[in-house]
């Protein structure tokens, strides 16, 4: 049959005709009949937190398409390549399908029961011999609110450690902390609509074309806007500026001082504002004395009239917009540098305004859901771990011992991965998430993983270069398997649905916590008649009333409806579902007095700076292609073949000295470790002295050179910039063979 | 299913029927077409054309950020495998750092005004909408030749291996037909893809200010459609991301067998006819050879074809394309050689007579092979040196069976020296104009034989040198048999480097090859 097969193809017979067969259909219209679907199932994306309406194609239980909600507010029917391809993420290859538990060396297939069984046995074990809280459990901000909700429930009452974080502290943590240092609470106070109302925007560190392409669509529906990107790359994002300000690494906060100076001291500012609604402005206005815009000049690299202009642009804006992603957040001054973005939209009264606001454009599709829902830097509803009367509360709504809601936050993310070094943390959960790719100084954290007596790790996929290091593989649902709710960066709860079920025996998140709840004998006290994601669901529209993400008006079928609504929606409030709403329009705020504070920060170099021995600058991040650790989409076809592998940029001044060729592989080295084999792009995308290296790739592991810096508050990485050498790699035999075009 | 060749929606409401409406600006916002398409009101699809009128691609540089919705929106729309790109992204880079300038191209097909893929097709597979404009391809038509897809200068035609037939962007001819948007335009985030009209004669006159793009082949060789705007500020230096990046073309081993032997096949029949003509030897054996390697050669032309059992319709279009009329004139001579082998059995008097035939349909037959090398899209075969190479080869491998039949005279000698000396002086000829050349394509054709292919070059001309140098001292049939394989061994190797030194034009593509270097 094959055999013939194969020669009537041969031959020429068109044998595969059908495969390409193109038919009418209602919802997709004449297309390939292979994207057909018998039914559509709306939901929101599993990637970034754009948070994009979308609906999935099903015939015959298999995902076959996908498509952008037409009807949906935040993307209206776009979405970006990797949204475009998710469908194939479902019915990727790769999936983890069955438990396996390793026993002598070999990770073997187990049944569930024997799966939880051992989860819950080992870790009483190592608590009983290494304390309650030896054990840890890292998650991720890619599962559904309710999960994250059950999750935190599980990890403080059910095994009774703090020690939980996700991998949300690699990604938006110093948001949160700036957020609630400078307002008191956590919580991006804009909308996507001030993209379209603000008149400037400021974009700092933040490659919304490659990460968050959809809301350039946003953008681009604002003729009015005047639009400023410092960065110091020229990446995508800076070719749709007005004014590209090429910032020297790290220097974004001696900008934003110098900025603050121009405006107190030309009297710009909104006085009633700052005297009604903040405290700390005489010491703010003292702390810049030392701010002069020549030095800053010499920091930042940017003309002091420059700063000037563009501290003159956004003081005298009716409604300027500031945004920023990683380039602010993955660096050990993070922290104060939202700060100095919050006093800047604080000093000229421009927070929760039409257009106007200091917006966090965070990075994950549900990191917004994990703030939320608590337990990491805060307790659930934005309570505080040191309010007595939060705790109280929490207590009394879940009727448990207040004694048993911890009164401080345990330890951060990377701080659980030092405290497995030092072998206080002995085992460990990981929950959808990559570290091994992720994590940066990759060597600790392999040290860390190898000195754990236990490691579990949850995953879609297996395996990975995190599962391949697991005790205890859990198969979960991903994205489209299951039900639940993501926040996007404008606070907009929307509905995750399931389209299909899992493959082979994997669960969804949320049926392996009430599992593990079962086995741990807590499930009727801490999921009290749960069965699905709506029980939980319910209990956190109680939780989070009168909360600033407050959830009590919202219902399953109303965020259906409307494509999501952005909370603080209070049942009974009045409001239309579907109006844009934002924080702080009234100028109080989370703080006790009601005021925000006016922080004092100041900038100090980045701490590993160039040398003899690694005279670069190493710059991380990400290309519109890929998702994170590429776990889903190194497995979609269509989207490797447009990103195969990792480059490293280099401008051509550096590439000269080294008679550098474009396409030669080259080792990247720091202190740390060394990169092997990345393909060398020289490009005046990067400034002398500084190179780029896309973070995704575990075969070219950025985060082998990475340092363990992080920011003191936040506990964030400094991820964007460490110093490195960069050499040719050896030629291997192929390579010697390769033509390069000698230079024009 | 195919939709209909007609566009009898169009064409209705072009003629002013009512019954049938046309979605337009205006009432594209309750249009349920328009969301169908996953869109709201902001892009709709133009006016039908009228007489003298076609659609075309409009690409907005200053909107396009490069994100690639495109590519996968169209590979999801066509169901291709991965590999295949209908539209592709590509990146062009100037200026100096900060003022950097990058830049994205999206392109399907240009919808050429004069499309090279269409005459140069010996199957008819493409067709020019005469309402729409579109270049369509049939997939039912076409026999996998992929003769399209060197012609055309921007790379559009995409073999597909695994089917055995070209496919190419048409617009989304089917969605069209239904008022819907193609899949590209309906995806682009920043309507950066937008359906437009065009008045052919306009455009014809005007084409160069709007197609040309830095990053893309000239529009000259086709009149492509596609309409670019550039940014108002355009660095000098502004070039494909990709411009260093060369790498060896397919081999197309098939067609290395084919030309090589049927050029052998035409230099014996010259041989064999001459031989004839100056004296009374009857070359029946030789012949017979020389008939089995043209044989072999029309044989082993088929397996370059993704559908060989439909080889014989490429003999169809022989007013227009060049292949068919190569495929045309090498059937008739491998049919008139067959005529003259058996007249040489035979004894019969008309033999000379059917030799001259057989020969000058065997010229004319390599006069049309190289002349269908003459693509625009693939500019190191697209001068007279591919003339000169396929008839030197015919000399050469004709000059020695003449010495193993007639003995190596004078003339055969003087001949073969000739020959020899002209191929290293073409040979060295090419590759000066090729490295020395100021085009890109050119150029890079230089480069990769003096890099990677150098080797193999080396070998072709230590292969040819030794046949020279050897000739002159050889005695006896086996030793010159010797000598003819060492020399054909050199022309099979001068082909390859033919076929895999080739640097296409093509639109600028991603910085990173698909496949690892």
């Amino acid at each position: 049959m094959k055999l013939t097969r194969w020669l009537a193809r041969k031959s020429g017979l068109d044998t595969r005709a059908g495969e390409y067969a193109y038919g009418e259909d209602a919802v997709m219209g004449y297309t390939a009949q292979a994207r057909h679907a018998e039914r559509w199932v709306n939901t929101t994306c599993g990637y970034c937190s754009v948070g994009c309406g979308m609906q999935i194609g099903v015939r015959d239980g298999v995902a076959v398409s996908v498509r952008g909600n037409p009807e949906h507010p935040v993307n209206r029917g776009k979405l970006c390549p990797k949204g475009l391809a998710e469908h194939h993420s479902i019915t990727a290859e790769g999936r983890a399908k069955h438990p396996l538990l390793r026993e002598q060396g070999m990770l073997k297939r187990v049944s569930w029961e024997k799966a939880i069984d051992t989860l819950a046995e080992r870790m009483r074990a190592v608590q009983r011999r290494h304390g309650q809280e030896s054990v840890g459990v890292i998650s991720t901000g890619q599962l559904v609110t309710e999960e994250f909700y059950a999750l935190g429930k599980l990890v403080q009452l059910g095994l009774g450690t703090r020690h939980y974080d996700g991998n949300t502290t690699l990604c938006m943590s110093t948001a949160v902390a700036g957020y609630k240092r400078s307002f008191g609470s956590d919580g991006p106070p804009g909308a996507y609509e001030d993209f379209e109302k603000a008149d400037v925007i400021l974009l700092i560190g933040a490659n919304i074309a490659e990460n968050h392409p959809i809301l350039c669509m946003r953008l681009d529906a604002n003729p009015a806007r005047t639009v400023i990107v410092a960065d110091p790359r020229v990446t995508k994002t800076a070719m749709m500026a007005d004014v590209y300000l090429p910032v020297k690494p790290r220097s974004d906060l001696a900008l934003l001082n110098a900025m603050l100076r121009v405006i107190v001291e030309e009297g710009l500012y909104d006085r009633e504002y700052v005297e009604r609604h903040t405290t700390g402005f005489d010491e703010l206005r003292a702390s810049l004395q030392g701010v002069t815009l020549e030095a800053a000049a010499q920091i930042t690299g940017i003309a002091p009239e420059v700063i000037r202009k563009v501290a003159l642009l956004y003081a005298r804006a009716e409604r300027p917009f500031i945004g920023w992603t990683m380039g602010v957040n993955h660096s050990t001054k993070g922290t104060e540098t939202v700060n100095a973005i919050n006093n800047l939209a604080l000093i000229t009264g421009n927070i929760g305004q039409p257009g106007a606001s200091p917006f966090s454009i965070t990075g994950q599709c549900n990191a917004m859901g994990t703030r939320e829902a608590g337990f990491s830097s805060s307790l659930p509803g934005y309570r505080k771990f040191e309010s007595a009367r939060d705790r109280e509360e929490l207590a009394r709504l879940w009727n448990v011992d207040v004694e048993r809601i911890p009164a401080q936050r345990g330890l951060a993310y990377p701080d659980i991965i030092e405290a497995a070094v030092a072998g206080r943390i002995r085992a460990l959960w990981i929950i959808g998430t990559n570290p091994l790719v992720s994590f940066p100084n990759i060597d600790l954290l392999k040290h860390a993983l190898g000195n754990l007596e236990f490691l579990v790790v949850q995953d879609g996929f297996h395996p990975t270069p995190t599962t391949d290091l697991a005790d205890l593989v859990l198969p979960a649902a991903i994205w489209g398997e299951k039900e639940g709710t993501y926040t996007n960066s404008e606070r907009r709860v929307s509905k995750v649905n399931a389209a299909v079920a899992p493959p082979g025996g994997a669960r969804s998140d949320f049926d392996i916590f009430l599992a593990v709840a079962e086995r741990l004998g807590c499930r009727e006290e801490i999921y009290p008649g749960w069965q699905s994601p709506g029980d939980a669901f319910a209990e956190w529209r109680k939780v989070s009333q009168a909360r600033l993400c407050d959830y009590s008006g919202m219902t399953y079928a109303a965020l259906e409806e409307h494509g999501g609504i952005q909370w603080p929606f209070a049942e009974g409030s009045g409001e239309a579902p579907a109006a844009a709403r934002r924080l702080y329009a009234d100028g109080v705020f989370q703080t006790e007095d009601g005021r925000a504070r006016l922080l004092q920060t100041e900038w100090t170099p980045f701490p590993e700076q160039p040398s003899a021995e690694f005279p670069l600058v190493l710059n991380t991040g990400r290309t519109v292609e890929h998702w994170h650790t590429r776990t889903k989409t190194g497995a979609i076809s269509i989207l490797e073949r447009m990103a195969p592998r990792a480059w490293l940029e280099m401008n051509p001044v550096d590439a000269g000295r080294q008679s550098l060729r474009p396409h030669d592989r080259v080792e990247v080295i720091s202190a740390r470790g060394r990169v092997s084999r990345v393909e060398l792009r020289i490009t005046e995308i990067v400034a002398p002295g500084q190179v780029f290296l896309p973070f995704h790739f575990f075969e070219t592991n950025a985060n082998q050179l990475t340092q363990s810096a992080f920011d003191p508050v936040s506990r964030e990485p400094n991820f964007k910039q460490c110093a490195v050498r960069v050499e040719r790699s050896p030629l291997n035999t192929r390579e010697a063979a390769r033509a390069t075009f000698p230079d024009a | 299913m195919e939709p209909s060749l007609q566009l009898p929606l169009l064409e209705r409401a072009q003629s002013g029927d009512e019954a049938f409406r046309l979605t337009t600006a205006k009432d594209a916002a309750e249009s349920l077409l328009a969301s169908l398409c996953g869109l709201r009101s902001d892009v709709v699809l133009p006016a039908p054309p009228g007489p003298g009128e076609q659609y075309r691609f409009h690409f907005d540089m200053t909107k396009c950020i490069g994100c690639k919705c495109c590519v996968v929106a169209c590979n999801e729309q066509n169901g291709n495998p991965a590999d295949i790109l209908w539209r592709r992204v590509g990146e062009i880079e100037g200026g100096v750092y900060p003022s950097t300038q990058r830049h994205y191209l999206s392109m399907g097909c240009n919808h050429c005004v004069e499309p090279t893929c269409m005459t140069g097709c010996p199957v008819d597979a493409y067709s020019k909408d005469s309402v729409t404009g579109i270049v369509r391809h049939s997939a039912d038509a076409c026999i996998g030749c992929q003769y399209c897809t060197w012609n055309c200068s921007y790379g559009v035609p995409q073999y597909n291996e695994e089917r055995g037939v070209v496919g190419k962007c048409d617009m989304c001819y089917g969605r069209l037909t239904q008022s819907q948007l193609p899949a590209c335009v309906a995806a682009c985030p920043e309507g950066a893809i937008r359906i437009e009209t065009v008045r052919v004669e306009d455009w014809r006159r005007d084409y160069r200010a709007g197609a040309n793009s830095p990053g893309m082949p000239s529009a000259d060789h086709s009149l492509s459609t596609t309409r670019i705007t550039l940014p108002g500020r355009v660095a000098q230096n502004l070039r494909k991301a990709d411009v260093n990046r060369i790498q060896p073309e397919h081999p197309h081993w098939p067609l290395v067998v084919m030309t090589v032997l049927t050029q052998l096949s035409v230099g014996a029949f010259a041989a064999i006819w001459l031989l004839q003509l100056r004296g009374t030897h009857m070359h029946r054996m030789a012949a017979l050879a020389a008939l089995l390697s043209a044989g072999i050669a029309l044989g082993a032309s088929t397996l370059h074809l993704g559908r060989p059992i439909y080889a014989w319709r490429a003999l169809r279009m022989w007013r227009r394309s060049w292949l068919s009329r190569e495929v045309l004139l090498f059937s008739v001579f491998a049919l008139v050689a067959a005529a003259y082998s058996a007249a040489l059995w035979l004894d019969l008097r008309r033999a000379p007579a059917l030799g001259a035939l057989t020969v000058l349909t065997g010229l004319a037959g390599i006069g049309a092979s190289a002349r269908l090398y003459l693509a625009p899209g693939r500019p190191a075969w697209n001068a007279p040196f591919t003339f000169v190479e396929f008839y030197l080869t015919a000399a050469l491998l004709g000059a020695l069976p003449a010495g193993l039949l007639g003995g190596v005279t004078p003339v055969v000698q003087s001949i073969f020296t000739l020959a020899g000396m002209a191929t290293v002086a073409a040979g060295a000829g090419k590759l000066f104009w090729l490295y020395c050349s100021p085009v890109h394509e050119l150029r890079g054709s230089g480069v990769l034989l003096l890099t990677v292919l150098s080797t193999p070059l080396l070998a072709r001309y230590v292969l040819l040198a030794a046949g020279l140098m050897s000739l002159p001292f050889v005695h006896g049939a086996p030793a010159l048999a010797a000598v003819t394989a060492l020399v054909a061994a050199g022309e099979f190797l001068s082909r390859y480097l033919f076929f895999v030194s080739v640097v296409p034009t093509n639109m600028a593509a991603q910085y990173l090859a698909p496949e690892a270097a």
